[in-house]
């Protein structure tokens, strides 16, 4: 009998907990917010901290890049799991959007925003923006006989073989935004004609946007092409790293932040957002080294960036790139990788 | 009228079966352990997993193949599918060869140097996933160690099949080590003695004794491996690249990159194919070559059946894939020490310092979580082993293949199914600690069960049908007869299921949540974001907590059982 009593114990902690949680309800005071963070660890930990001094709201975050965190989103989209969703490229707010998985919230901050950093009905906003470049690392280029690369069409000159790392864009948005900006720099097909004699020259394509920032680092590869803000800060370590604006121009990204629908803690998740794209949130990217450039033209600049303004920044159509961008990933597959 | 006969037999063999299962009314501990079973299999695993196929299986709303013909429709993912199963076979293969070298070197040759060898092959299972493959690349890449600075290579290219396969073989060996020792230690040498009494050389006493014996082991090693290195991301989303495409990384990219749940879970689908027919064809014909070694009889060995010219030849074989397996994980710890990897090799305690301010709370909650699930997956186990082997009744084969499902499917698809099958009502549970709880205990059963069916295949069921002739239940033979003889591999399938929970990533990705965090989670986003130093010391902390765990079980093991398990002993 003693057996059978356990048996059951045993079952009770198996089978109960199913069904004896509730829902909670939607909490009124701002004591604490929940976020999915999808800016890197180090970077969105201190921008927390800043946060939680300043409000006294304590910050609980899951790290997650942008396409974990989508697809996280949107399974839990029947019971939300976090507030906010921070950082991942505006293109993924606007999926989030549409997928009806956010909620709308407008705000002077919000008012105060450029109009391409923002969502007109408040769905979403940019927190910060970052621009393509070349990150290259000087000591490997050196040692491999090869001279600085200025421009797209340098890296295809075969002293460059073997010598770059790039993302692809089957999974990253680092990547897509390169494609991207590519086409509307050389057309559809001019792009993928220049991507075809590139890839002679790729080492390898990471899976993460900010996997050719490691191979950099350790003289892997000795160019990386990337987001800015991981070779800033090598530079600001005193690493033999520089970075390369090529003349043709490069697209950038503007990460966003929305209210996730269905988030518990509403209000402290407003003024979370309110403090980020603030004056206060916007100077803290530079205080504290995130070598992010501030989308609030008013904000502080850290040291060592050129501004923003200074660079050949490509726009495109984030619309209709993210509806022509399966036919063009798969070209992508078919004429690019397909190279030698 | 042969069709007629296989009817009549099936019918029979079923009302057998049918006739056991009414048997088990009258051991109601036993009937409610088996119902217990079936319900958790059918919840935690074929639950989560038809919410997944649903959605491979459907497109706007309808019954569908159309996700498969376009995944399947495109070279791309075609040439990923062979990749996918070119690695796993050489991998499987490969590791497998290793491993029983190893173990045949330590536990037949008896070569010296027993205790470092088990340490050596313990290093790559307790490291976190992606850890190995980066120090492949800090060894053998471009700027690599070996490469640039030992042989002077300028344009060393470790991307795509080499080093993955490098990186898949070195991860896995020690899986098949464990196994196969824990087999070796458990065929009895006076066989092979008896055997050399009788006049046959060691060779043959080898080709003929020993290694048929070993078959069950080989079959379930090479069985694990190749599904482990089919369903393994850590690796080749690191080393394959995009232009090596693999299988379970396409798939992870389809649902993450892409946003195509319903592609991926195609992708992943097809994935299982593979796995589950590995399970088969092991099952086939392993069932057919099982011998029982342990017959209750006393043992001893004279420690002669092999020479010295080939304990020499093993020795020296087993020191090069040790050296091998040093410098790629000291690397790691020269990583966590150096200011900079590659670049500045001043040390610093800076990395660590790091971790300790970001990572605490991670490295609490790790623990709590693999403590809690890891001794209830070893019982369950070493209970559905138990069962499958010994008992018969009907649903058996259904928990044998079920309870192996979760260990073939790939973890992002049980993330995504956990979460699509638990956050709805009736079941709230993700953000829970429950939800991590469940995941890994079903999801790290089956290595108990592949190693107590393994060990119960070679015990003679007469032991225990004598305890039952002498008047115990099925609860006390199983407890006091059984139970004993399985410690062995129920240790090592519980240390396993540790070091798992420890380093687990795919599914883990999708469960972890504010409260319940996970340390490899932030390892890998210490990898992607290039902070080598940090992920770096991350791991060397991760594995110094496994290694210390480890010890007090196997403290723990001798001051009570008198044994050891089959990970880091004497």
């Amino acid at each position: 009998m003693k057996k059978l009593l356990l048996l059951g114990l045993i079952s009770c902690f198996l089978f109960t907990p199913l069904f004896a949680q509730g829902s909670k309800e939607t909490v009124d005071e701002a004591k604490e917010v929940v976020i999915y963070a999808s800016v890197d660890e180090e970077n969105s930990a201190k921008l927390f901290k800043a946060f939680e001094e300043e409000t006294g709201i304590v910050v609980k975050s899951v790290h997650l890049s942008s396409g974990p965190a989508l697809a996280r989103i949107q399974a839990e989209k029947e019971r939300a799991q976090a507030d906010v969703w921070f950082g991942a490229p505006s293109e993924n707010h606007i999926t989030a959007k549409s997928d009806g998985l956010t909620i709308p919230y407008k705000s002077p901050e919000l008012d105060a925003l450029g109009l391409n950093f923002k969502d007109p009905e408040g769905y979403w906003r940019c927190i910060y923006m970052n621009p393509l470049c070349f990150g290259i690392n000087t000591k490997a280029l050196e040692k491999a006989g090869a001279t600085m690369p200025t421009s797209w069409e340098d890296l295809t000159k075969p002293e460059y073989k073997d010598l770059i790392q790039a993302p692809t864009p089957q999974a990253s948005g680092t990547a897509k935004a390169e494609v991207y900006g590519l086409c509307e720099i050389m057309g559809e097909d001019g792009a993928m004609s220049y991507m075809a004699r590139l890839n002679r020259n790729i080492q390898t394509y990471t899976s993460s946007g900010t996997g050719p920032s490691k191979g950099v680092n350790v003289g892997d590869c000795a160019i990386g092409i990337q987001f800015t803000p991981a070779f800033f800060q090598f530079i600001s370590q005193g690493l033999p790293v520089e970075v390369v604006f090529p003349s043709e121009g490069i697209p950038a990204e503007a990460p966003a932040v929305s209210i996730l629908k269905g988030a518990k803690n509403v209000k402290a998740a407003q003024i979370f957002i309110d403090w980020m794209t603030g004056v206060k949130g916007q100077n803290a990217l530079s205080e504290l080294s995130t070598y992010f450039y501030p989308v609030l033209a008013t904000a502080k600049l850290a040291e060592g960036m050129p501004a923003f303004d200074s660079l050949k920044i490509i726009p495109y159509d984030k619309a209709y790139y993210s509806e022509n961008s399966e036919r063009i990933i798969t070209r992508w597959i078919n004429e690019v990788l397909t190279s030698k | 009228m042969p069709l007629f006969n296989g009817v009549t037999m099936n019918v029979r063999e079923l009302k057998n079966n049918f006739k056991s299962t009414l048997l088990l009314r009258k051991d109601p501990v036993l009937f409610g352990t088996i119902i217990l079973i079936i319900i958790s299999l059918f919840l935690f695993i074929l639950f989560p997993l038809a919410k997944v196929c649903i959605i491979a299986f459907q497109k706007d709303g309808k019954f569908s193949f159309l996700n498969f013909q376009e995944a399947f429709g495109f070279w791309y993912y075609r040439q990923a599918f062979v990749n996918s199963i070119v690695v796993g076979l050489l991998t499987a293969f490969i590791g497998t060869f290793i491993g029983f070298l190893f173990a045949y070197s330590i536990i037949r040759a008896k070569i010296p140097g027993k205790k470092f060898f088990n340490i050596i092959a313990t290093i790559p299972i307790v490291s976190p996933p992606f850890i190995g493959a980066l120090a492949i690349i800090m060894l053998f890449g471009r700027n690599g160690f070996v490469s640039s600075f030992l042989l002077k290579m300028s344009n060393a290219n470790i991307y795509g099949f080499k080093g993955l396969l490098l990186a898949q073989v070195i991860t896995f060996f020690p899986v098949s080590y464990i196994t196969l020792r824990g087999v070796l230690e458990s065929i009895s040498p006076t066989l092979e003695d008896a055997a050399m009494d009788l006049g046959g050389n060691r060779f043959t006493i080898f080709m003929r004794v020993t290694l048929p014996l070993a078959i069950p082991g080989i079959a379930s090693s090479i069985l694990v491996l190749f599904v482990e290195s089919l369903a393994d991301f850590g690796n080749p989303m690191i080393l394959a690249g995009s232009e090596f495409p693999i299988l379970s990384v396409q798939a992870f990219l389809e649902i993450t990159g892409m946003y195509n749940l319903g592609k991926g879970s195609a992708l992943a689908f097809v994935l299982l194919i593979p796995s589950v027919s590995a399970y088969f064809i092991q099952k086939y014909w392993v069932s057919k070559k099982q011998y029982i070694t342990i017959t209750g009889k006393p043992t001893a060995s004279s420690n002669k059946i092999v020479s010295n010219r080939a304990r020499n030849i093993l020795f020296a074989i087993c020191i090069l894939i040790a050296a091998l397996v040093l410098l790629i994980y000291g690397s790691i710890i020269y990583g966590a020490f150096a200011m900079s990897w590659g670049n500045d090799a001043t040390l610093t305690l800076k990395h660590f310092k790091y971790v300790f301010e970001v990572g605490f709370d991670s490295l609490i909650d790790t623990l709590i979580i693999a403590g809690i699930s890891t001794p209830i997956s070893g019982i369950l186990g070493m209970l559905i082993a138990f069962l499958i082997v010994r008992k018969k009744f009907i649903g058996r084969k259904f928990i044998g293949v079920v309870s192996m499902l979760s260990f073939a499917v790939p973890g992002t698809v049980i993330g995504i199914g956990y979460i699509l099958a638990f956050n709805n009502s009736p079941f709230y549970l993700t953000g829970t600690l429950l939800i991590l709880l469940i995941n890994f205990i079903f999801r790290y059963i089956p290595v108990g069960i592949q190693g107590g069916v393994a060990v119960l295949g070679q015990i003679d069921p007469s032991i225990e049908e004598a305890a039952e002739d002498l008047g115990a239940d099925s609860n006390t033979t199983f407890r006091r007869i059984t139970l004993p003889l399985m410690v062995p591999a129920f240790f090592s399938g519980l240390i396993y299921a540790f070091v798992r929970s420890m380093t687990a990533i795919s599914a883990a990705i999708f469960l972890v949540s504010a409260n319940w965090n996970l340390m490899t989670v932030q390892i890998m986003s210490q990898v992607e974001s290039g902070r080598i130093g940090a992920a770096s010391a991350f791991s060397v902390i991760l594995v110094i907590i496994i290694l210390i765990s480890m010890l007090i079980i196997n403290t723990i093991l001798k001051l009570k059982y008198h044994t050891k398990s089959s990970l880091l002993s004497n």
